[in-house]
């Protein structure tokens, strides 16, 4: 018996075939543990955003299309049940902010408390909820205004507030940097780290692998729908030859350290994944150069 | 004023149209007769009062439409609407319409900077006018459509079709203003609707004349 209070997310043997388009997933299994986070990374068309789908149930219910396999999440097989139902395990967030907003709301406030006032939730544990997530994000002081004057990383922002106000066990993020400013990206991730650190689970499936590299403990290496590689964050860059031949461009200080070896021949155990570590790294080289 | 440049074209298309003898049902009155190329066309007054008041009547109504949307507090309007017990897919298409117009606004003025940017001249007759058009609806719609499954996507998977009875946030009552107005606009409406079928220009007068001969 699989333990669901352990990992809120399992994908066993998972594939699925958009009505006009085969194949999109083959056979995906996958854990997620509690607590952690685990990054998606990929080409574009490897299957990132269908498999964040198909976490909260939209891949199959929305979509259509053929499956095989099961998830679980939070112990519900999606399978079985219906988007809205699901809506308070998994928090999805898009690529696109403005496309998320629900369009009814007038406020940031309205906003966030729309999917609340969906699944009919009383109204005094709407509104102490949508303070906490607007708490959460950094959005206070911004209530009032419309959600469509914000910036590009605000209305993530906002966008990942209406989702955490629903208290999912599992936020899943799809691109949730790629519209956006340098600015909006930090904004974005710090978020990310602030809700790592309160204990929640995240999935998160980006371009941004130097940001994702910071903060996520596994990866998840898809292509052409199959996962090709799979571990932890540290041992998925470190393939700099299997990513950049699937078209993914690793850490550029992975990639550094990995050419580093090559040309000088050394003979490196740990590649760095982030810039602080790189510095080290070659701070350490440096000084054993000198002493050769 | 710009509400001119819709009521004035009308007007210059409607009364050519209707009161000259063109087959509009009711003509009866001629008032005038034009010659053009030795013709002697009549000039119906039925036609011509047709022709000048429906145009207006679009101005008005264009006119209230707008009144209404700028002076309307959107959260209370779908807090009234849920009040009604309207269906909740019916409340949310009119909010949604009311929040996409400035999104629309924007979304036309890009697509329109995109096509001068390509090249798109804008020094150029009304049918390239017309055409000009053209390019902007088509790439409107089609972006519009894609928007519309992303907002579906997005909607769906906050639980929009949850089957349980929604919570409103806003709470609204009904006034003794409220009551008073909608009562006044009752009477008048009943009142202008007497006189539009006894005295006005209504398809129903001359219903009534065209029936007894």
């Amino acid at each position: 018996m699989l333990d669901f209070s352990r990992y809120p997310i399992v994908v066993e043997g998972f594939s699925y075939s958009y009505p006009s388009k085969p194949n999109v997933l083959n056979e995906l299994s996958f854990r997620v543990e509690r607590g952690e986070a685990l990054g998606i990374i990929g080409p574009n068309g490897a299957g990132k955003s269908t498999i964040c789908r198909a976490l909260n149930g939209l891949v199959p219910h929305f979509y259509g299309g053929r499956v095989r396999g099961r998830i679980y999440v939070a112990g519900m097989d999606t399978l079985k049940h219906t988007v809205a139902e699901l809506s308070t395990k998994v928090g999805l967030v898009f690529q696109e902010p403005e496309t998320q907003l629900s369009g009814l709301a007038i406020t940031v406030e309205d906003e966030i408390s729309f999917g609340l006032s969906m699944l009919g939730y009383p109204k005094e544990v709407i509104l102490e909820r949508t303070r906490e997530a607007l708490e959460k994000v950094g959005l206070r002081g911004l209530e009032k205004r419309s959600p469509f004057e914000l910036s590009g990383g605000q209305q993530q922002r906002l966008a990942i507030a209406t989702v955490l106000a629903m208290r999912p066990e599992v936020l899943v993020l799809d691109e949730p940097a790629a519209q956006l400013d340098p600015i909006g990206k930090t904004q974005v991730f710090n978020v990310l780290r602030d809700l790592l650190r309160d204990g929640a689970t995240i999935v998160v499936a980006e371009h941004e692998i130097e940001e994702l590299a910071t903060f996520t403990d596994h990866m998840i290496l898809l292509d052409k729908g199959r996962i090709i590689s799979a571990g932890v964050s540290r041992d998925v860059l470190r393939q700099v030859e299997l990513l950049k031949s699937s078209g993914v461009d690793p850490p550029s200080v992975t990639e550094l350290a990995y050419l580093v070896e090559n040309a000088c021949g050394l003979n490196l155990d740990r590649y760095p994944i982030t810039i602080d570590e790189a510095v080290s790294l070659f701070l350490e080289l440096l000084e054993d150069g000198g002493r050769v | 004023m710009p509400l001119m440049l819709v009521v004035l074209p009308w007007m210059a298309l409607a009364i050519p149209i209707l009161s000259l003898p063109l087959g509009f049902p009711w003509n009866q009155t001629v008032i005038y007769r034009l010659d053009i190329l030795g013709l002697k066309l009549p000039v119906y007054l039925e036609g011509l009062a047709w022709g000048f008041t429906w145009p207006l009547r679009i101005g008005v109504t264009i006119s209230a439409a707008l009144l209404f949307y700028l002076t309307t507090q959107q959260t209370a309007l779908i807090a009234m609407l849920f009040k009604f017990r309207l269906p909740f897919r019916f409340i949310y298409m009119v909010a949604a319409t009311l929040q996409l117009i400035p999104l629309m606004v924007d979304e036309v003025r890009s697509i329109y900077q995109a096509q001068l940017a390509r090249g798109l001249r804008t020094d150029v007759g009304i049918v390239k006018k017309l055409w000009n058009f053209l390019l902007l609806v088509v790439p409107l719609t089609l972006s519009s459509l894609g928007k519309v499954q992303t907002r579906a996507v997005a909607l769906e998977s906050r639980g929009f079709s949850a089957p349980v009875a929604k919570t409103v946030l806003y709470d609204i009552r009904f006034k003794t203003v409220d009551y008073l107005f909608f009562t006044c606009m009752a009477a008048v409406t009943l009142y202008l609707g007497y006189l539009y079928i006894t005295e006005g220009y209504s398809p129903l007068v001359h219903l009534r004349y065209l029936l007894a001969g």
